[in-house]
């Protein structure tokens, strides 16, 4: 075969993929520009949003401007179906997870990396084990847990006057998120403080920091590039999660991205409101291809890193 | 090294919140779970010994277990193949230095970053018997486009109608139609997986071979696969644990309740506990799962431990 058709045929593999994956996103993103009753007139074409009304709607008053049904889609999405509120308990809910992720991982993984004492070995293997921890497996009885452990805990609390409240909560969530998160993350983290010299802890030592300060000021910094790997994987995952956030959300203005659009979506099925649909699916598309577009070199290099060390 | 006293409460602040939240929310469930497993319990009343009735019930009541089960071989078995499939094939093309190949790998990936949830949703769509479901329409006018050759260079056929729109979302094809979603949110995933391996291949490798009059597919065959055993071993993995995990998009496609037909083992665990309140029942397949997620990792760790080949 000649060497240029065969290039041509390279690139039409390559390109029809590609097209593959981008066009039904470019589709889903129109189709939340259109009115209902556009998705059914004109489900693949520019939206009237671009070309204006078709000739025969132009003078019909019961038919809205396109730029109205950009707003009825995304105000019904956002207000009226929630997506605001959805929208920030994922914030809530996956940024107090990494924060706790990445202190709690990080002080764990330096301990056991960076000093010598009895158990050692057998504590990281008891963290790392957890990585084969299915979530399917732990989800029933954490679901009982959650009650004996608010109760326990609401007594324990009761003098600051303050209350545990697992079930239904952000809380039971989040302490889900972290400890079923920690395993990965001290896996990665303890191999990148391994890699770091023990004289820059002796120094600072020397110096006259301790032990807290060495930890903060010194190798915490320095393990920068392993902290971002953790965070970017863990920020994908739990943002994206659905089967916890199922079991453990009922109310509706609790509920994170996922299991919000789930919910709606079948309301908006039901209805046939094409438009609510689509818009709500965009509102949780973007936000990560933002991030995956800012973020895209490192996430990459974190998934090979992971996947080759694991 | 011998430590001192502050020392050793310095490691015990540091070792305690990630031993206790990890020893609370995943090692204890873990091993309620297993006790859960050999108990009969509705979540209410007392919980009563049942041994391994549970298990013997997953195999013996009734066949939704096995076709459960079936269901997540199916996934495994084309989901996974083709996933693997795919994006070998693509790391290959990218990997004899394509132009453009930064765009490919971004491009390729991203189905990765998405919501699980938003991909089963934008597929349902995709899948739609309606006017604007992209799948049957594309369909269709395929199939009049060949039956419009087919009468303009004169041949008297009719081509049947092949039951267009195809209801590709309902239960009983709901299994075979996750596969391609599968491969479309995957294959990204591995392709970035094996190229990195690639990229870590000398070209003098490649030199060599081609000096002696190797070809692209020869050295495809001979160099890469060889060389990149070890990240492949990996991938079979991930495909195979994903598989048997797999709940979200079939969860959402059925809209929270899936049927016999399009059960795995992941839904009916969830519909047993949650809908039906036998928890001994559901706490068994999740045992399952767990000793089959358990046994695939130990393989292939068995696998890739043997001679790795140095270069």
């Amino acid at each position: 075969m000649g060497g240029r058709l065969k290039n041509a045929l390279v690139y039409t593999v390559l390109i029809l993929w590609m097209l593959v994956v981008v066009l039904p996103l470019v589709w889903t993103v129109f189709n939340s520009l259109r009115s209902s009753l556009e998705v059914t007139e004109n489900p693949f074409g520019i939206p009237w949003l671009f070309t204006g009304l078709p000739e025969k709607y132009v003078d019909e008053p019961a038919i809205p401007a396109p730029i109205d049904s950009v707003q009825t889609n995304y105000r019904k999405a956002w207000t009226d179906s929630h997506f605001g509120d959805f929208f920030l308990n994922s914030i809530i809910v996956t940024s107090l997870s990494l924060v706790g992720i990445l202190a709690f991982g990080a002080m764990a993984a330096y301990a056991l990396a960076r000093f010598q004492f009895r158990g050692n070995r057998v504590l990281l293997l008891y963290f790392i084990s957890g990585m084969m921890i299915p979530a399917q497996l732990v989800l029933v009885p954490l679901f009982f847990q959650f009650t004996y452990i608010s109760e326990w805990g609401s007594a324990l609390l009761e003098p600051f006057g303050y209350q545990l409240k697992l079930h239904d909560s952000h809380t039971g969530l989040i302490l889900v998120y972290i400890a079923l998160s920690l395993p990965f993350t001290i896996l990665v983290l303890t191999g990148f403080f391994k890699s770091l010299p023990s004289t820059l802890r002796e120094a600072g030592i020397i110096d006259g920091c301790g032990e807290y300060r060495v930890f903060w000021h010194i190798m915490l910094p320095l393990a920068r590039p392993g902290l971002v790997t953790a965070a970017i994987l863990n920020f994908l995952g739990i943002w994206n999660e659905y089967l916890f956030a199922l079991v453990f959300l009922t109310t509706e203005e609790k509920k994170t991205l996922p299991l919000g659009l789930a919910s709606v979506s079948i309301q908006a099925q039901y209805k046939t409101d094409y438009g609510l649909m689509f818009a709500g699916l965009v509102i949780v598309l973007i936000p990560t291809l933002a991030v995956y577009l800012v973020l895209q070199r490192q996430l990459t290099r974190g998934i090979t890193v992971g996947a080759l060390k694991g | 090294m011998k430590l001192k006293r502050d020392q050793k409460w310095f490691l015990l602040v540091f070792l305690s919140p990630a031993f206790i939240l990890f020893t609370v929310f995943a090692a204890l469930p873990t091993l309620r779970a297993l006790g859960f497993s050999l108990q009969k319990w509705d979540g209410l009343s007392e919980p009563r010994w049942a041994g391994l009735k549970n298990f013997a019930d997953l195999f013996q009541q009734s066949d939704l277990f096995l076709n459960a089960l079936s269901h997540n071989v199916i996934i495994m078995v084309f989901g996974g193949g083709l996933t693997l499939l795919t994006s070998l094939c693509f790391a290959a093309l990218i990997h004899r230095r394509v132009r453009g190949a930064g765009l490919f790998r971004v491009t390729f990936f991203f189905p990765n970053v998405l919501s699980s949830v938003a991909i089963a949703l934008l597929w349902v769509l995709l899948y739609s018997t309606t006017e604007f479901g992209v799948i049957n329409n594309g369909l269709i006018a395929l199939r009049g486009g060949v039956q419009g050759l087919l009468d303009y260079w004169g041949f008297k056929i009719t081509l049947p109608d092949f039951g267009l729109p195809f209801p590709f979302t309902e239960s009983s094809y709901l299994i075979w139609s996750v596969i391609p979603i599968m491969v479309w949110t995957a294959t990204g995933f591995y392709m970035v997986l094996f190229l990195a391996a690639m990229e870590n291949i000398p070209e003098t490798f490649y030199e060599a071979a081609t000096l002696d009059g190797a070809s692209g597919t020869a050295q495809f065959f001979h160099i890469t696969l060889p060389l990149i055993r070890e990240v492949l071993t990996v991938g079979l993995v991930f495909l195979v644990i994903f598989s048997l995990k797999f709940f979200d998009t079939i969860w959402v496609m059925e809209n929270q309740w899936p049927r016999k037909e399009s059960h795995v083992m992941a839904t009916l665990l969830y519909q047993k506990v949650f809908s039906e309140y036998n928890v001994g029942y559901g706490s068994a397949v999740a045992v399952v799962l767990f000793v089959l997620v358990f046994l695939a990792t130990l393989v292939t760790l068995r696998l890739s431990r043997r001679e790795a080949l140095e270069y």
